[in-house]
């Protein structure tokens, strides 16, 4: 061969035809029909905030129960130990209890400095004491919580929300520490069951709004999150002034129809940013156990405003 | 802990905010790939995006696909749409790890298009008057034209493999346009042993078609 020659060239694929005019807005109108947008498939459990704060809180009791007496001792979060952490949710879920009898001494208490008794006291204790504890402590606030109104607001740790929604903030912090309790013992991490993770999403994906107003990264942004894997979903989170009152759309497992639903017609405007993320590690940034550097994002749109979301979701999370 | 952003305002709030702040400031950010295992995962997620990437980027060979098996464009339309909504409503059906997801919709579509082609045959089967094998179609396009050859060459290649008996009968109801009666009549055979090598005939030209557009697929 001489330099001038080519090289063979691959046999190209035959050319298709031209798809028919409007058979896109068909086929999508028809998609909407049988499954409507945002709604992952397959569709997890449906279960009730207090089913959800039981189930985070047993996988916590056994993830304790299996633990040696001398893993007890390792640095786990902040100043505290192991066992310290456990007297930690301890003394939150005291609080928990009050602000569920209506004292109005915890709604703005500091959620560390709070409980900071709680986790002192543990020390000196046997193991098998500190769990004991816990696990009357966090019986009770399941009886207590499920004796309330659990749409009636209440108020702690700076936070004034419904009763429902306390349940899930602590299923997900119950995961949290569970996986900080793991990490403390070199255990492999724990995903919480599709159902309960379903309701953590839901609630990350719809903080979002709150979470870049306090970072001031509040510059109109319309955010079109895809969470990946079991308990995912999808929504369309209008950022700053472009929308107010969380995350709308799609609505991920427990949302309407959302986009593209109706009539076929395109979403009205793109968004400016597409984050794709594993659920399970979307949780895991909100909660501040990562960044987003070490997660396997997908990034479409404005790449400064997804870089500005990304940083302002774990800035609601607290130890 | 998570607040779930609904903070009451005040100093707790901003104490809670300063306190948490990420020590990052920068993040490493990825383009959206077009990985069929990305495609999946956000199908499954319930992104409408997704959907319509996936028929911008497939719908083409999907459509080309049917078009090929039916020759008809009305036809392959339907089956493209049943395609795409096979996919929407259960994403969980596609596996990237067997293949891509281009060969997934186009076998899924040769398959619903096969499915039609005897349906077609079942139809003309029962109308013992008018057995033709092919239905009388409006005025074809070049295209139109192109495409049915291909179905029709495999047709004609399955019509050659029938037995003598059998294939004399296709040859006589359906390229020769007789009437079950008159085609008994040309053979010399009871019009009761005609009907029955049809019968055959099309069952077996069914199961040999069925085998050439999978294995063409």
């Amino acid at each position: 061969m001489t330099g001038e020659e080519r090289p063979p060239t691959p046999p190209a694929r035959p050319a298709s035809p031209v798809l028919p005019a409007g058979l896109r807005d068909r086929v999508v109108v028809a998609a909407m029909r049988a499954r409507a947008a945002g709604r992952p498939d397959p569709l997890p459990e449906q279960i009730a905030p207090d089913e959800a704060f039981t189930r985070a809180a047993d996988a916590f009791h056994r993830l304790l129960r299996g633990l040696p007496d001398a893993d007890w001792a390792r640095p786990a979060l902040r100043d505290l130990d192991v066992q310290g952490l456990v007297g930690h949710l301890t003394g939150v879920e005291e609080d928990v209890q009050r602000c569920l009898a209506g004292d109005p001494a915890v709604a703005a208490a500091d959620h560390v400095a709070s409980t900071q008794a709680a986790a002192v006291r543990q020390a000196g204790r046997r193991p098998a004491e500190t769990r004991a504890e816990w696990r009357l402590a966090a019986d009770r606030t399941i009886e207590l919580a499920r004796a309330c109104d659990l749409g009636a607001e209440v108020a702690v740790h700076g936070m004034r929300i419904p009763v429902s929604l306390l349940l899930i903030v602590r299923a997900f912090e119950l995961w949290v520490h569970d996986n900080d309790i793991r990490q403390a013992a070199a255990l492999p991490s724990s995903v919480p069951d599709p159902a309960t993770l379903s309701l953590m999403t839901e609630v990350a994906a719809r903080l979002l709004p709150r979470a870049a107003a306090m970072t001031g990264a509040d510059e109109p942004t319309s955010l079109h999150l895809v969470l990946t894997g079991p308990g995912g979903g999808t929504w369309d989170v209008p950022i700053g002034t472009c929308g107010e009152g969380g995350a709308g759309g799609e609505g991920g497992a427990g949302g309407e129809g959302g986009a593209g639903g109706e009539g076929g017609e395109e979403t009205a405007e793109p968004a400016d940013v597409v984050i794709v993320s594993d659920a399970v590690d979307f949780c895991r940034l909100v909660a501040n156990r990562a960044t987003p550097a070490g997660l396997d994002l997908h990034i479409t749109g404005d790449a400064k405003r997804a870089a500005a979301v990304l940083a302002a979701a774990p800035v609601l999370a607290l130890d | 802990m998570l607040t779930a952003g609904l903070l009451e305002e005040g100093p707790a709030a901003r104490v809670v905010a300063d306190h948490c702040r990420p020590a990052y400031d920068r993040v490493s950010l990825q383009r959206v790939g077009d990985s069929d295992v990305l495609l999946a995962a956000r199908l499954g997620a319930g992104d409408d995006r997704a959907l319509s990437e996936a028929f911008d980027r497939l719908g083409p060979a999907v459509y080309a696909g049917a078009l090929r098996v039916l020759g008809d464009a009305a036809a392959a339309q339907d089956v493209v749409q049943d395609v795409f909504v096979e996919l929407w409503s259960h994403p969980g059906r596609y596996d990237p790890g067997a293949g891509p997801l281009r060969a997934y919709l186009v076998l899924l579509a040769r398959h619903r298009a096969v499915d039609l082609v005897r349906s077609e045959l079942r139809r003309v089967a029962r109308q013992e008057n008018s057995y033709r094998l092919v239905p009388r179609l409006p005025d074809p396009t070049p295209l139109d034209e192109a495409m049915v050859s291909e179905a029709a060459a495999a047709v004609r290649a399955a019509v050659q493999r029938l037995p003598a008996g059998q294939r004399q009968m296709v040859e006589l109801a359906y390229f020769g346009g007789l009437t079950c009666r008159e085609a008994a009549k040309a053979a010399g055979i009871p019009e009761g042993t005609a009907k029955s090598r049809l019968r055959l005939a099309l069952a077996k030209l069914e199961t040999l078609l069925d085998r050439e557009f999978l294995e063409s697929s």
